[in-house]
């Protein structure tokens, strides 16, 4: 796996642009997996990720090959997010903020035409509203609990993304974590 | 809610797999005694695993094609070479050392913590942080050069930047498609004013920006 990605990176840096689309597909599931929960809206999301791939081609000679490449990535995504969310609080966008139509969102997740089965329906809207929960903390939790909790990774890795000391990184887990305890138990 | 903000932590290292084996033990058997304990502990787990519940989902399939589409058509240009490698002529520059060290004692006057910045453009000044930023969506068209400050592009610069006794932050990869050129220590201040003099002088160099600082400096 590391061989190939360096493999890539090589290329990459040798000016083979195509290489940079075997890079996107390695990535960009995971890239725009976390920048969705962290915005919680698909048009949003796409937008961030593709700004941040964008960004890490234009950087590339800035990484450094001794690292993991993914905390690379996924930092200048999680920056790029957080940016996002700081910027957004005054000035609402319509689409995300109409009570009753958050699932729209969701919904356009599943390219599915037919109607939903109704335990996918169920499915559908126990996500929604974990999705809403996770939205509600404040986006030092959230990134924390994300990349803890949905992407699995370890509390170091944690830390080189967001740049924090791991103990840093274990409060706001723990923060987090208290916090999504009082608003799913509600 | 826990019986105690002495016992949360220990659930919360508990859930960690932070302890010890005997630690371990002492926190189950509080739990098993204490029904607020026990009844917290089992919602963490729960609020963890409906979290851990939620599916993942591709990406638009577009994602690729479209950042395919921005890349520029030339790589991008290498970032943070070392200056002096790419001016060897600086080596032998000692012999206008002396008359620098002079000239440099007015660099640091009383406002020598100043930041100062020369460019043209939309950038701010977060002068508590010593921090100029050039936010996001702003281009700047030009060279930038920052004295006593620190430098974050979230949005981009089209030309070269020069720091003196500040860093370009990496932290949010905005773009810089110049060279980035940092004077960080003292003496690198004195070699790169060595640089400018020599440039001055021999016209080894046609950058008309560096040009006009001399102005700042004579
Ligand atoms: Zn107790």
């Amino acid at each position: 796996m590391d061989t190939v990605v360096k493999r890539i990176i090589a290329n990459i840096k040798k000016g083979d642009q195509e290489a940079f689309a075997e890079l996107m597909d390695l990535y960009k599931d995971q890239v725009y997996h976390i920048v969705y929960r962290m915005l919680g809206n698909v048009h949003e999301a796409q937008d961030v990720t593709q700004e941040a791939f964008l960004r890490a081609y234009m950087n590339i000679d800035t990484y450094d090959e001794k690292r993991k490449f993914s905390t690379w990535l996924f930092r200048i995504a999680t920056n790029l997010a957080i940016d996002r969310i700081r910027k957004k609080k005054p000035d609402f966008h319509l689409e995300d903020n109409v009570p009753g139509t958050a699932d729209l969102d969701y919904h356009s997740q599943f390219s599915n035409e037919d109607p939903l089965p109704e335990d996918q329906l169920l499915q559908l809207e126990m996500q929604e509203w974990v999705q809403a929960e996770i939205m509600k903390l404040p986006p030092k939790y959230r990134a924390a609990i994300i990349l803890k909790y949905l992407e699995d990774l370890s509390l170091k890795e944690i830390g080189d993304i967001l740049n924090l000391p791991v103990a840093t990184v274990k409060t706001r887990i723990h923060r987090g974590r208290e916090a999504l305890r009082k608003s799913l138990g509600e | 809610m826990a019986c105690s903000k002495n016992q949360l932590q220990k659930i919360h290292r508990y859930m960690d797999e932070e302890m010890n084996d005997e630690e371990q033990k002492m926190l189950e058997e509080h739990v098993s005694d204490c029904g607020d304990c026990a009844a917290h502990l089992k919602e963490m787990r729960q609020t963890v695993a409906i979290v851990q519940s939620t599916s993942h989902f591709k990406a638009p399939d577009d994602i690729t094609q479209n950042v395919m589409n921005q890349l520029p058509k030339q790589p991008p240009a290498k970032k943070g070479k070392v200056w002096l490698q790419k001016h060897p002529f600086m080596m032998t520059a000692a012999t206008f050392f002396l008359v620098f060290i002079i000239s440099l004692a007015s660099g640091f006057s009383p406002d020598a913590n100043q930041i100062a910045v020369q460019g043209e453009g939309q950038f701010y000044v977060d002068e508590s942080n010593g921090v100029v930023i050039v936010p996001e969506g702003e281009a700047i068209y030009g060279d930038i050069r920052i004295e006593n400050g620190d430098l974050n592009v979230e949005g981009e610069v089209h030309g070269d930047v020069t720091l003196v006794n500040g860093e370009h932050i990496q932290a949010s990869a905005g773009g810089v498609t110049g060279e980035i050129e940092e004077i960080n220590a003292f003496y690198e201040r004195i070699w790169h004013h060595t640089k400018i003099f020599i440039s001055d002088v021999f016209s080894l160099s046609s950058d008309t920006t560096e040009q006009t600082d001399l102005s700042i400096w004579f």
